[in-house]
């Protein structure tokens, strides 16, 4: 197993960081409440691993990315566990790009199944 | 990892801090905040689970204070290649270099920057000198503690503030996320923090700072626009009055005994000129004062 392992773990990385952005929108998207990053790490637990064996850590900066990219906006809430909490919301704009996103997650998902299940003529 | 495992959650943060002591303070700064909030929300929602335990768990969800440094250096490398502008490919010749500074947008936002520090230096300014003479005045009494607190809190909200106004305008990295002292210690310690934290001194002191800097940059740069734009000004106008297409009735004065004609030409180049040494002039005070703000704002506290 120890050889393969590193190809593995570069292979994972690869993919979450292509569908890391993806996930954290469809969840803000599917949430009726402005999330902070811990709840969107938990909620993100409960599905098994989307993030593929990656660190909840990265969810952060990918977050602020995705606020600074005007697809999420955010406020800061005080909390009384500690410090001020940042929330986030989806956007219109966040909206429309989930769904060009959405499709072509469909298509590049399609495709890669056909030829992984030898489906090619 | 070759140290122990951290136990507590301040553990954890100096470890972080260990592994990113290379990285841009600004950064670590974020990376502090972000692992702030995660663990202490962890923390509240298994309430009776003991520190030490909850952070060996932490270690395989957040990950440990080695991968969530790996993380965020990776980060940091691919948001700063995705969303700067890439600066313009620098210009071998003389001429090249100097004109090309009107192409490049941070020399423009740093002369706004100029012009602008006047306003932020006075507010600043203010704010310290009341809040210092305000909390020496009621320190004695008990009213003093909530201005104190008030006062450190509003200190360090102008320094978030300002480094986002450095970070747009200067192109300095600044942190994202306030400073955040931690919680969980009494009311006197937390108080007597703010006044061992050196960041809060060097905050204030680049607040006092800011007023004298505000008046020099906003002096120099209205000095040097107005002197430019002016020789501009009254080149075209020698011009026109020369060519016979406005008649000023004497109030422009080009040079005694020159010809108009070759001397208002000379005027404009000088004034254009002029323009981009003030632009140059922009550039270079905002490179220095970027680097001053994060000594002071950022820097005092990362050992």
């Amino acid at each position: 197993m120890t050889d393969i392992d590193p190809h593995l773990k570069k292979f994972q990385k690869e993919l979450s960081a292509g569908t890391v952005s993806l996930v954290l929108l469809a969840v803000l998207a599917q949430s009726g409440e402005p999330l902070y990053g811990y709840q969107i790490a938990k909620r993100l637990e409960q599905t098994g691993d989307p993030l593929l064996g990656g660190k909840q850590s990265a969810l952060y900066p990918v977050l602020r990315n995705l606020s600074a990219a005007g697809l999420a906006d955010s406020h800061v809430e005080p909390s009384v566990s500690g410090p001020p909490r940042r929330y986030y919301r989806i956007t219109a704009l966040g909206q429309r790009v989930l769904a060009e996103w959405r499709m072509s997650w469909e298509t590049t998902r399609q495709s890669v199944d056909a030829v992984l299940e030898g489906n090619l003529r | 990892m070759n140290t122990a495992a951290p136990r507590t959650i301040p553990e954890y943060l100096d470890a972080l801090r260990r592994e990113l002591r290379d990285a841009d303070p600004a950064l670590v700064q974020d990376a502090l905040y972000d692992a702030e909030e995660y663990l202490r929300s962890e923390l509240a929602a298994n309430p009776g689970t003991d520190e030490a335990s909850l952070l060996a768990s932490i270690a395989g969800s957040y990950g440990d204070p080695a991968e969530v440094a790996a993380i965020y250096r990776d980060t940091e490398v691919q948001v700063a290649q995705a969303l700067r502008t890439p600066p313009p490919p620098p210009r071998a010749s003389l001429p090249g270099r100097f004109f090309g500074v009107a192409l490049d947008s941070r020399a423009w936002t740093a002369l706004f920057y100029m012009l602008l520090s006047l306003a932020t230096g006075i507010v600043y300014f203010t704010t310290v000198v009341t809040g210092v003479s305000l909390t020496a005045g009621l320190a004695l009494m008990i009213i003093g503690v909530p201005v104190v607190i008030l006062f450190v809190g509003l200190v360090r909200l102008l320094s978030l503030v300002e480094g986002r106004l450095v970070e747009a305008m200067l192109g300095e990295r600044m942190p994202r996320r306030p400073l955040y002292v931690g919680r969980g210690q009494p009311w006197l310690e937390r108080i007597a923090a703010m006044f061992t934290d050196p960041r809060t001194w060097s905050a204030m002191l680049y607040q006092l700072l800011m007023l004298p800097l505000g008046i020099a940059y906003f002096t120099a740069a209205i000095t040097g626009l107005s002197v430019s734009l002016g020789l501009v000004a009254g080149g075209v106008g020698a011009l026109l009055e020369a060519l016979g297409v406005v008649d000023f009735e004497g109030a422009v004065h080009v040079w005694p005994f020159a010809n108009p004609l070759v001397a208002a030409p000379v005027l404009m180049m000088v004034g254009v000129l002029g323009l981009f040494v003030v632009l140059h002039l922009a550039r270079a005070v905002g490179r220095l004062h970027g680097a001053l703000a994060k000594q002071l704002l950022v820097k005092t506290a990362q050992h």
